[in-house]
């Protein structure tokens, strides 16, 4: 499967691969997006089977990334991967079509409860 | 604005903690007030909250401490060689992510910013911070709301 990491931390991009290779899943493809903007470019262009997404990026943050892909009718799987995890903003990401959000600090038994179902 | 809205030491100390504890494999400890805690160049990363409180957090750190913080996030030692604008990514995230939990114990914040990074050649003034360790060396804190 192809994975799109979405972030505008370079740094934080390479934490969620080496944690998604902690958790058992770095035998997937991966590429990575600097911003929502990029990210909905890639999204067109590389069709990935999943996208795990920052919330606050320049350019389209992730939410608006999200609504982006749902109203032309793009279904691909999405999880937020985020500093921040609040009620209020695990709700507005369940209703705009997320599948789970991730906050930071995770570990990657976080990522495995997330994501082995579909992955494994 | 009210008080009640307002993040204080003690939440800010727990952010970080947790974030030193969890993405950095060190603890946080406050730093002796009467223990010196000078350094002549670093990093100072700053983060916008708002909502109720308006305002922003401040961290401001020893360029080695820096290139330490990014190497722990990393997990590449410290003769591997970081890219400067990795370590200040790398600190700039840190506060992003304290941010982010602070946040989230606030109800009345309505959005973070995005983290900014710049070298500074001065420490603040210990009566406008709070300071914490990182191993023995010193991490400035400031909670600084807008000017009124």
């Amino acid at each position: 499967m192809k994975i799109l990491i979405a972030d505008d931390s370079r740094v934080m991009r390479q934490i969620v691969l080496r944690t998604m290779r902690q958790a058992g899943f770095g035998h997937h493809d991966f590429v990575e997006a600097s911003d929502g903007a990029e990210a909905l470019d890639l999204v067109a262009s590389e069709s990935p089977d999943l996208v795990l997404s920052d919330w606050n990026m320049p350019n389209k943050t992730g939410i608006e990334l999200l609504r982006a892909l749902r109203v032309t009718g793009n279904p691909v799987p999405f999880g937020f991967v985020t500093s921040e995890g609040s009620d209020e903003m695990r709700q507005t990401a369940q209703e705009a079509g997320a599948m789970f959000l991730i906050a930071k600090p995770f570990t990657s038994d976080t990522f495995e409860s997330e994501l082995s179902g579909m992955l494994s | 604005m009210t008080s009640a809205s307002a993040p204080d030491e003690a939440l800010v100390l727990a952010a970080i903690e947790q974030v030193w504890g969890s993405m950095l494999y060190a603890s946080a400890e406050p730093w002796p007030a009467d223990r010196p805690a000078e350094f002549e160049s670093g990093l100072q990363a700053q983060i916008e909250l708002r909502g109720e409180w308006n305002g922003r957090l401040v961290l401001t750190c020893d360029s080695e401490v820096a290139t330490q913080i990014a190497g722990a996030m990393l997990g590449v030692g410290p003769d591997e060689g970081l890219e400067q604008p990795d370590v200040h990514d790398a600190v700039g995230e840190v506060l992003n992510v304290v941010g982010g939990s602070v946040k989230g114990a606030l109800p009345g914040t309505s959005a973070l910013g995005l983290p900014g990074v710049s070298e500074v050649t001065a420490v603040p003034s210990r009566g406008e911070s709070f300071v914490v360790s990182w191993g023995d060396a010193p991490v400035y804190v400031q909670i600084v709301p807008d000017a009124a």
